[in-house]
């Protein structure tokens, strides 16, 4: 023991040694590059570095050169709190940028509101983040449950949907999206009354039981968070009995995303309404072709994904406010930080001083069939901004 | 197993923790941290040795105990605002309730099936952290635990830390190597002859599980207050199985050996994870390499190696 000990040490010793650089910049980098999680932190790690090579190529920030660290989260939240702490403490970064799901975004806040480092949140939705466990040194680049509930509602109201079936899945971003959609639809669709409120494991694959009680509802929308794998298992086996000729399917899960649309192709249900951060084939904003290109460029495929932008975004804001700040302390780049507003590929975003979020729209639209191509495209687009109208 | 506290494994005690004492005076943040979790980790280890090792029993549920007691201090501080002693009694007590209650039930039962009940109590536990969102934060996590004043920097709670893990291994160690630990070896050797001779082994087995249990709770709240919050992975059963290869990797017919593994484990981990993400992969392999080869982890490893040595002389 006294030997493993007197090595341990030793090793840790030499690894700390040669850290602190004061000519560089460092950003701690906490995406899931391994496992499950891999599908959305591979590609949010080609935006991160995009944008860093980017900065890089143009002088770095204050004129250092930016360096990230990556550590991967595992979709664990202690597993993330540990790996943000040993960024900090270990390789010295000067500030925190990424997280996938609510609870490792939680998780990550903390450490920084402990160690007093800024954590720029790209891609968690949970409320909780920018309300009641907001402090000084977090920000959020990513949307949020309240503000997707309330598009959906827009959306209910345009369809004149009138009876709706709700299915959510059982965890707290399912939780939060139910509760941000009850809001969306007290605003928008008064009319519209929920007749049912479902709640599916998350990881389920059998959703047999969920779609005859929602076709017996009687319902004529659904709304729904259901992402990834879990729309595609229940697209897949809600079709064959005419689920989605029935009722109007209204996400917030963002399958509207090309990973999904591509990924399914044929089997994407009808009658599909979605959000999406961003879309390779839609220029919103005239900078988007030159970002998408770059992009295409650097993950081999001219179709590309919606996660990179989300990266991309956050490395930027975080230039933006050390440059504005004239440094890389913590409470600097935090008051920089509130109110600050850069453009972006999909547009201009704002970070609201008070609640420290950024007005981060989406786009939102039906999923349809297009000439020469197997997969679905959003056609219109629309772009719903970040505003909850009282 | 170790025999009475020879002058050697003393002297080797003191010096641990003289250098645990002296790693504040590195001036490294990092090394604090690190060293504060693997002191953590190796409690925890070294209680569920009490289980297998002593007891003979395989329990691929602990985490539930580790949990219960994280979850119970981060309540108690932060929710209920309670002071730091009464909070750590308290989660230090619900350990000691929990693991009784689930220890009656489990000690009806022996082998495999010990094992399987052993994760059914811990995957409730879980069920109760996930759902019960308005106590525990769901599968958001207790984010934010308030640490008192006088332990929320760094340096006064490694050794608040420190002081709390070595009267708790010293405790552990006086248990092991009492009567009652003497018993619980020849439970475990042979539980018919243990029985005829008048040890009942039921309890017996049942004080292991509970002392087991408790210090699980201890290492718990420490856990909850290092991270200032809890998360229910902790209480999933991956956890349990981290654990049991910690207590198999540093060897279960040693006292200390556990607490070897747990940090060669955990230093591994995290090295492995700075330069690549295959951490299951090395996982699995040190796994297969202690069950074709090290059946008694590092710590019969190196008695096999100071035997050659001394042969060899």
């Amino acid at each position: 023991m006294k030997r493993s000990l007197l090595v341990a040490t030793a090793a840790a010793a030499v690894l700390t040694a040669g850290a602190v650089q004061a000519d560089e910049i460092r950003i701690g980098v906490l995406y899931p590059i391994a496992g499950t999680g891999a599908v959305y932190g591979e590609p949010a790690m080609h935006g991160h570095n995009m944008a860093v090579d980017e900065l890089n190529a143009a002088g770095g920030i204050l004129g250092k050169k930016i360096v990230s660290f990556a550590r991967d989260t595992k979709l664990k939240p202690a597993a993330a709190s540990a790996a943000a702490k040993e960024l900090i403490t270990k390789d010295d970064v000067n500030v925190l940028v990424g997280g996938l799901s609510s609870a490792v975004g939680l998780a990550i806040s903390e450490v920084a509101r402990q160690e007093g480092v800024v954590y720029v949140a790209t891609i968690p939705k949970t409320i909780k983040l920018t309300t009641e466990k907001r402090h000084d040194h977090v920000f959020r680049t990513a949307s949020h449950t309240d503000f997707e509930g309330d598009a959906m509602g827009q959306i209910v109201a345009k369809l004149g949907l009138k009876k709706i079936c709700d299915i959510q899945l059982d965890y707290a971003y399912g939780h939060d999206l139910a509760a941000g959609i009850e809001k969306g639809l007290k605003r928008h669709a008064p009319d519209a009354e929920k007749v049912l409120d479902l709640r599916v494991k998350l990881g389920a694959t059998d959703y047999n039981a969920f779609i005859s009680q929602i076709m017996g509802a009687g319902c004529d929308g659904v709304t729904s968070g259901l992402w990834g794998s879990h729309f595609v298992n229940f697209a897949q086996q809600g079709s064959p009995f005419g689920l989605f000729n029935q009722i109007k399917y209204i996400s917030g899960g963002e399958i509207a995303s090309h990973e999904i649309a591509g990924k399914m192709k044929g089997d994407y249900p009808d009658n599909v309404w979605s959000n999406t951060y961003e879309l390779w084939y839609h220029h919103h904003d005239p900078s988007h072709v030159a970002f998408q290109e770059a992009l295409a460029e650097r993950s081999g495929t001219k179709e590309t994904a919606m996660w990179p932008v989300l990266a991309y975004i956050g490395v930027k804001f975080i230039a933006a406010a050390a440059e504005k700040a004239g440094s890389m302390d913590a409470d600097a780049l935090a008051a920089a930080l509130k109110g600050m507003s850069i453009s972006t590929p999909v547009g201009p975003r704002t970070i609201d001083p008070e609640t420290h979020q950024a007005d981060t729209g989406q786009f939102w639209g039906p999923m349809v069939k297009k000439e020469g191509v197997d997969y679905r495209v959003m056609d219109p687009v629309t772009f719903i901004p970040a505003v909850i109208a009282e | 197993m170790t025999g009475p506290m020879t002058r050697p494994v003393l002297a080797a005690c003191a010096v641990v923790l003289v250098l645990l004492a002296l790693v504040p005076v590195l001036e490294s943040n990092y090394l604090i941290d690190l060293f504060n979790e693997i002191m953590i980790y190796a409690l925890f280890a070294l209680s569920l040795n009490v289980i297998i090792g002593y007891s003979g029993n395989v329990s691929f549920g602990h985490a539930a105990y580790f949990a219960i007691g994280g979850y119970t201090m981060a309540i108690l501080l932060t929710t209920y605002q309670w002071p730091l002693l009464p909070a750590f009694a308290a989660s230090v007590a619900f350990s000691f309730v929990a693991s009784g209650v689930v220890a009656y039930f489990c000690t009806r039962l022996t082998d495999i099936y010990f094992a399987m009940l052993t994760l059914a109590f811990s995957m409730l536990v879980w069920g109760v952290a996930f759902k019960w969102r308005s106590m525990t934060g769901g599968d958001d996590g207790f984010v934010g635990v308030d640490v008192p004043a006088f332990i929320a920097e760094r340096v006064p709670f490694y050794y608040f830390s420190l002081v709390v893990i070595a009267i708790a291994v010293a405790v552990l160690w006086v248990i092991c190597h009492s009567a009652f630990g003497r018993a619980l070896l020849a439970v475990r050797e042979n539980p018919v002859r243990a029985g005829f001779v008048g040890i009942n082994t039921r309890l017996m087995r049942w004080w292991a599980f509970v002392v087991a249990g408790t210090f699980a709770g201890i290492a718990g709240s420490l856990f909850a207050m290092v991270h200032r919050g809890m998360y229910t992975e902790s209480a999933f059963w991956p956890e349990s199985a981290t654990v049991l290869i910690m207590t198999l990797l540093g060897g279960m017919y040693s006292f200390f050996g556990p607490a070897i593994g747990a940090a060669s484990l955990f230093l591994l981990e995290r090295l492995t994870n700075e330069y690549t993400e295959y951490w299951p992969l090395v996982l699995g392999t040190i796994l297969l390499v202690i069950l074709m080869f090290l059946p008694e982890g590092l710590a019969g490893l190196a008695k096999a190696v100071r035997r050659q040595i001394l042969r060899v002389r």
